[in-house]
């Protein structure tokens, strides 16, 4: 006969003494002998018990009392046990009980919940060799909801400009925000409320976090021969953030698992992965795909927000010859000639509209920026 | 099935000797030396379906081996990969345990292994991933650690505080909550060492005094970089 529960309490050993518990019409009865008649019995009044749910997955039957030498604590596995304790008890320990019941329940749910997700992990490990792991990864990040991707990008643009010299106001900052009003009015369906800050700073560059959150340093301003250039780059950015790549780099890069967690509905404690790689954001690469999509897309809306698109285009030619000393943006930018040069047949097969020009005057805004256009290290 | 600990300490074996007809459970690759009348058997524990998750989500080892004394009684020696502490655990058929994935050295035929996945924050954030063997039956099961295994006791509700990555073994009777051991995510995550689970008995919580993780970062800054 194998025991069927432990018991715990002061003479016990910390591992549980195996006992053998037998339900009565009046009580528990424990035994700590197989053979009925050896050994010690005890037998405890059903209204002096206490039940509740314990042990590392919540789904032993946890019986409490006091004996005459200490408190003792009971642990319950067996279905029989349990079962006919449920039968025999009075109704006072009726609802703790179906609350025990209750937590057993939730436990195999999850397991089987659980359980798909392995079977998914398996099955989507064969997909994805089958499809390429592409299409996992973008119904993964289309179930990710917005406010999380906002909160992630949030904290990091919080720990970014904390540490950075941000320009409050004036006419760089005005300028910054007359672009991307432009730019957002056109966006239709726009779940992103979009933040730009100017940063002063030397370094020709700006980037998107994903969430909606943009950073543009003044070094790239000065760098900018009109404002629509630096709308182009704004417009690339904010493309980044509507195409949600920020979150396909990070779900590739957080493996299958993850991904498959966040098809199969387990979002739980991702949160705290993202954290985790909310710490790489700032320094996120975009595949060549991506940045493609975010020069087209981008090309599009500037198009639409009736700003020139051969600013951006000017711009791109300008960076792709690479002799501008400290082109950070080149750095998560590789440019090429191929690259303007494909937005330029793409303009060309834009229909022609009258571009309408910014309200301030660009000389005036650099010239609010500080005076040396750019450092040469 | 009689088991002995030789050379307790850093490099341990465990001897066990097998009557005739009796087997055992080995992790595969900790068999060191056996009589000839031991056969050695791979097997899938749990299934094909079992033994792939094991093998895909834990890195696990693909099979156990089954050590069995066919040919008559004989004895096999296992020893583990990594230096450290051997312990025998004697299971009485309730007593169940949970086993961080590399702590399985072996265990008699009448135990079962099961790979149980943890809740998702466990599995983040616990550092033994998300599966870990759920050992239950009854006979014997041995462990092994990297460096001392320590025993700790837990009495009903007392509470104590381990450092994830020096969790062996504990008992399904105690339970834990994962918590954050330094303030901000960020230290906790680039440090590696940020997370602790507060267990809370009543159980036993077997803890080995080396961190596998910090031990292998502290070697590989005398690996030489090949190019
Ligand atoms: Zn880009």
């Amino acid at each position: 006969m194998i025991p069927n529960a432990l018991c715990f309490g002061e003479e016990f050993p910390a591992s549980g003494a195996p006992c053998f518990v037998q339900v009565g019409t009046e009580g528990l009865t424990i035994a700590f002998e197989a053979n009925e008649d050896d050994g010690v019995k005890e037998t405890t009044q059903f209204s002096a018990l206490t039940v509740s749910a314990g042990g590392i997955d919540h789904d032993h039957l946890v019986v409490k009392w006091n004996s005459a030498r200490s408190e003792r604590t009971l642990y319950l596995r067996n279905p029989d046990v349990i079962q006919a304790f449920r039968e025999a008890v009075p109704d006072h320990l009726d609802a703790p009980l179906a609350q025990v019941a209750e937590r057993v329940r939730q436990v195999r749910h999850r397991r089987r919940l659980v359980w798909g997700i392995v079977g998914g992990a398996i099955l989507s490990t064969a997909l994805s060799l089958w499809l390429g792991l592409d299409i996992l990864v973008e119904v993964a990040v289309s179930r990710i909801p917005v406010e999380w991707e906002q909160k992630l990008g949030e904290s990091a643009y919080r720990d970014f400009l904390a540490h950075q010299d941000v320009v409050k106001e004036g006419p760089g900052v005005a300028a910054v925000e007359e672009m991307t009003h432009r730019l957002t009015e056109q966006i239709q369906n726009n779940p992103y409320k979009f933040q730009v800050t100017v940063v002063k700073s030397d370094v020709i560059n700006a980037f998107a976090l994903p969430g909606g959150y943009v950073v543009v340093f003044t070094g790239l301003m000065k760098k900018a021969e009109s404002g629509e250039e630096v709308a182009g780059v704004l417009s690339h950015e904010l493309n980044h953030v509507l195409q949600r790549h920020g979150l396909e780099r990070i779900v590739k890069s957080a493996g299958l698992l993850t991904v498959v967690a966040i098809v199969f509905g387990n979002q739980q404690g991702l949160i705290g992965m993202m954290k985790q790689l909310g710490v790489e954001l700032l320094t996120l690469k975009f595949g060549r795909e991506q940045e493609t999509e975010a020069d087209l897309k981008g090309l599009a809306l500037l198009q639409r927000a009736k700003i020139d698109p051969s600013g951006m285009i000017r711009f791109f030619e300008r960076l792709s010859e690479k002799d501008e000393g400290r082109m950070e943006w080149l750095s998560t930018h590789p440019m090429s000639a191929a690259r303007a040069d494909r937005l330029k047949t793409e303009q060309a097969a834009l229909s022609k509209t009258l571009p309408e020009p910014f309200t301030f005057d660009w000389k005036q805004v650099q010239a609010s920026l500080g005076s040396q256009p750019v450092a040469v290290p | 099935m009689k088991s002995e600990i030789l050379y307790p300490g850093a490099f341990p074996m465990v001897r066990v000797e097998l009557a005739a007809g009796e087997n055992i459970k080995a992790e595969s690759g900790a068999m060191v030396a056996c009589s000839p009348t031991i056969d050695i058997e791979s097997k899938m524990e749990g299934g094909f379906l079992g033994a792939l998750s094991r093998k895909f989500l834990t890195g696990e080892k693909f099979f156990f081996q089954t050590l069995r004394a066919s040919r008559g009684p004989g004895e096999a020696l296992l020893a583990p990969t990594v230096p450290g502490e051997i312990a025998v655990l004697e299971l009485d058929g309730v007593n169940e345990y949970m086993v961080q994935k590399d702590g399985f050295l072996a265990g008699a035929d009448a135990i079962v292994i099961e790979s149980q996945m943890q809740s998702m924050s466990r599995g983040l954030l616990g550092g033994e991933g998300f599966f870990i063997l759920k050992i239950s039956g009854k006979g014997m099961l041995v462990l092994n650690s990297f460096g001392a295994i320590h025993k700790i006791e837990l009495k009903p509700n007392q509470e104590y505080i381990v450092d994830n990555s020096h969790l062996v073994a504990w008992s399904s009777t105690t339970s834990y909550n994962i918590e954050k051991a330094t303030s901000g995510w960020v230290a906790s995550f680039t440090s590696g060492e940020g997370f602790v689970c507060r267990f809370r008995g009543p159980g036993l919580v077997y803890i080995q005094s080396r961190n596998p993780g910090s031990f292998g970062a502290w070697i590989r800054q005398f690996i030489p970089v090949s190019e």
